[in-house]
């Protein structure tokens, strides 16, 4: 520990320490926290009433109920199949492997906008390439709830599989052949022993990719077009109320986003101590000798 | 005979890990796979216990054949080299796995769970998470959680390797004294001479993919089939093309013995009791000797002396295979 400290950029001196403090903080507070903080200023600007006023508009209140209904969506889906694709990735080996693996970072490089397209030139009801098939059998995707869940199951993929697939390679499957030994079938195993390892994982990662489905702006704009504000989700809402000259209300839709990504964090940081404190017991007493 | 491998080979790739091992293992007992590391004998406890499946080749367990049947349903214990541990569960409900997964009733759980922890003295651990407790009590916990489902084989791979010395030799004796109790069958994979030597009932021994030899202890320390054995059964030395134990080797001052071989000592190491001698003969080998403090002082055995080696009568001796 001592020889680890000693190599510390700046350990050992106090002025440059705080220095480095200073930067940080100043970093975070010029790019982040004023920003926000001003969004809960300009929201409480005319005292809490103007607030409710705004979210009692039927606009909001629908604008909302959307975004959690297709961000819940989104997240169950991205859950299963996450848990699903890591366990896939981790466990088995199978050609394409690699690919499979530089496929799954691909919604976070690739920029939402261009995710809403591809899919509007799949999905599309005249032209897409399964479009025209899915209309005739009932079901609209693009413009409508299907899409839009789609685009932000898309976007939001990758959170919940990066946060378990480190998780599950600590864990080895030594436990799972135990288990299997001892006469538990797949799915026993899954739920007893799997499961459990990598809860908080699959936790922290859920929450994540709730948060970014909640905010998710672009590749949802593009697939709900504009339906009357039938499609309009939270964040599209927020920038067309603005546009209208209708800030206040902007700014009392932006607040809920801001306060729910901030209660998203808190409960990620409540989460992670614990976490972390079994993580290091466990490297504790694996260091035992007997 | 209990458990029955017939001709099996499994290859990782290009590497051959068992090539057309065919044993048969002995009803309650303890029987040790010695060899190397790498020499394929976790291989064949993991095809035993169906981990692994082999490429070719058929296991028979108790009559059944079990080639391929999967590992939940061969009912066999397996107790892996770092314990493998349910991590989120009590050192109870860990031995109890097994038993709740057959969907046993409450009260027969409780009842096996308490006598197992009584029989691997862990009864005050029961409710405390693994991470709480040692390695050696984890390991007797895995045992214990191993057994409770009655297996009809219990398979332990390099099972005390994680463990230190000391820990390691007491865990070696109650294993055995276990095994006393118990009357499993039961089949452990070690890479450590000794060990094998001191518990089990009968060594398979397994070098490169093979079995070189099948025997009880005894039969393999005074009969080793070829000079692998030997050599990975305690220390050797090569006197004139055979290979002998260095405490086999009788020492005369004078020449006349028949076939002695002639040499100079060229070097003395003593180690408490034992005298360690090098003797360089006169085609220029080395060929170690050990012999008691007292006999080398009576013989007057010191460096730059002249000696005549042979080995000793009734000794084991095996030719030394031909240096490819």
């Amino acid at each position: 520990m001592a020889s680890s400290q000693s190599t510390m950029v700046g350990a050992g001196n106090p002025v440059l320490k705080w220095l480095l403090r200073l930067l940080v903080v100043g970093y975070l507070f010029l790019l982040v926290a004023w920003p926000s903080g001003y969004i809960v200023r300009r929201t409480f600007e005319d005292g809490t009433q103007s607030f409710l006023d705004a979210l009692s508009d039927p606009d909001v209140t629908h604008a909302l109920k959307l975004s959690v209904t297709v961000a819940l969506v989104a997240v169950l889906i991205n859950l299963v199949f996450g848990v699903g694709m890591s366990l896939l990735l981790v466990r088995f080996e199978f050609p394409g492997k690699r690919v499979l693996s530089a496929l799954i970072d691909l919604p976070m490089a690739i920029s939402p906008i261009v995710v809403g397209l591809a899919l509007i030139l799949v999905y599309n009801g005249r032209y897409g390439w399964f479009g025209p098939t899915l209309e005739d059998a009932g079901l609209q995707v693009v413009f409508a709830k299907p899409g839009m869940i789609m685009a932000t199951a898309f976007v939001a993929l990758p959170l919940v599989i990066r946060e378990v697939v480190p998780v599950l390679e600590d864990m080895g499957d030594e436990q799972e052949q135990a288990a299997n030994s001892l006469g538990a079938n797949a799915w026993q195993t899954f739920w007893r022993i799997t499961l459990p390892g990598i809860k908080w994982a699959v936790v922290y990662g859920v929450v994540l990719s709730l948060a970014r489905s909640l905010g998710e702006f672009g590749a949802v704009k593009v697939v709900a077009g504009n339906v009357s504000g039938e499609t309009t989700t939270a964040p599209v809402l927020v920038q067309q109320k603005y546009q209208n000259f209708e800030q206040g209300t902007a700014y009392a839709v932006a607040f809920v986003l801001v306060a729910v990504a901030v209660v998203a964090l808190i409960v990620v940081a409540l989460l992670r101590p614990s976490e972390h404190k079994t993580a290091r017991a466990r490297v504790g007493a694996g260091k035992e000798p007997s | 005979m209990s458990i029955d491998v017939s001709g099996v080979t499994k290859r990782f790739g290009d590497f051959v890990a068992l090539d057309d091992v065919t044993v048969s293992l002995p009803t309650g007992q303890l029987t040790a796979l010695l060899g190397p590391s790498g020499g394929g004998k976790s291989t064949l406890l993991r095809i035993i216990a169906g981990l692994d499946g082999a490429d070719t080749g058929t296991v028979t367990i108790e009559g059944r054949e079990a080639t391929n049947l999967p590992a939940r349903k061969r009912n066999v214990g397996f107790v892996f080299q770092h314990y493998a541990v349910f991590k989120h569960m009590t050192v109870a409900k860990n031995v109890a796995f097994g038993l709740e997964i057959r969907n046993r009733p409450k009260q027969e759980i409780q009842r096996r769970v308490e006598e197992l922890l009584e029989l691997v003295h862990l009864s005050q651990f029961r409710d405390r998470m693994p991470s709480q407790l040692s390695g050696g009590q984890r390991q007797r916990m895995a045992l214990a959680r191993a057994l409770a489902v009655e297996p009809t084989v219990l398979l332990l791979d390099e099972p005390f390797g994680a463990l230190d010395a000391k820990v390691r030799k007491e865990l070696r004796d109650w294993l055995r004294r276990l095994h006393d109790e118990v009357h499993t069958t039961t089949i452990f994979v070690t890479h450590d001479q000794e060990e094998a030597l001191e518990v089990a009932d009968e060594i398979v021994v397994i070098n490169d993919g093979r079995v070189e030899q099948i025997g009880s202890p005894d039969e393999l320390y005074d009969k080793p089939a070829n000079d692998f054995v030997m050599r990975f059964l305690g220390e050797t030395t090569d006197l004139a093309g055979q290979t002998v134990r260095p405490h086999d080797i009788e020492v005369a001052m004078q020449p006349g013995g028949l076939g002695a071989t002639a040499g100079t000592v060229t070097r003395i190491l003593r180690v408490g009791f034992e005298v360690r001698v090098t003797v360089t003969t006169e085609a220029g080998d080395d060929v170690l000797v050990s012999m008691t403090r007292t006999l080398a002082r009576s013989l007057g055995v010191e460096e730059g002396a002249k000696v005549w080696l042979t080995a000793a009568k009734g000794a084991t001796t095996v030719p030394v295979m031909a240096a490819v």
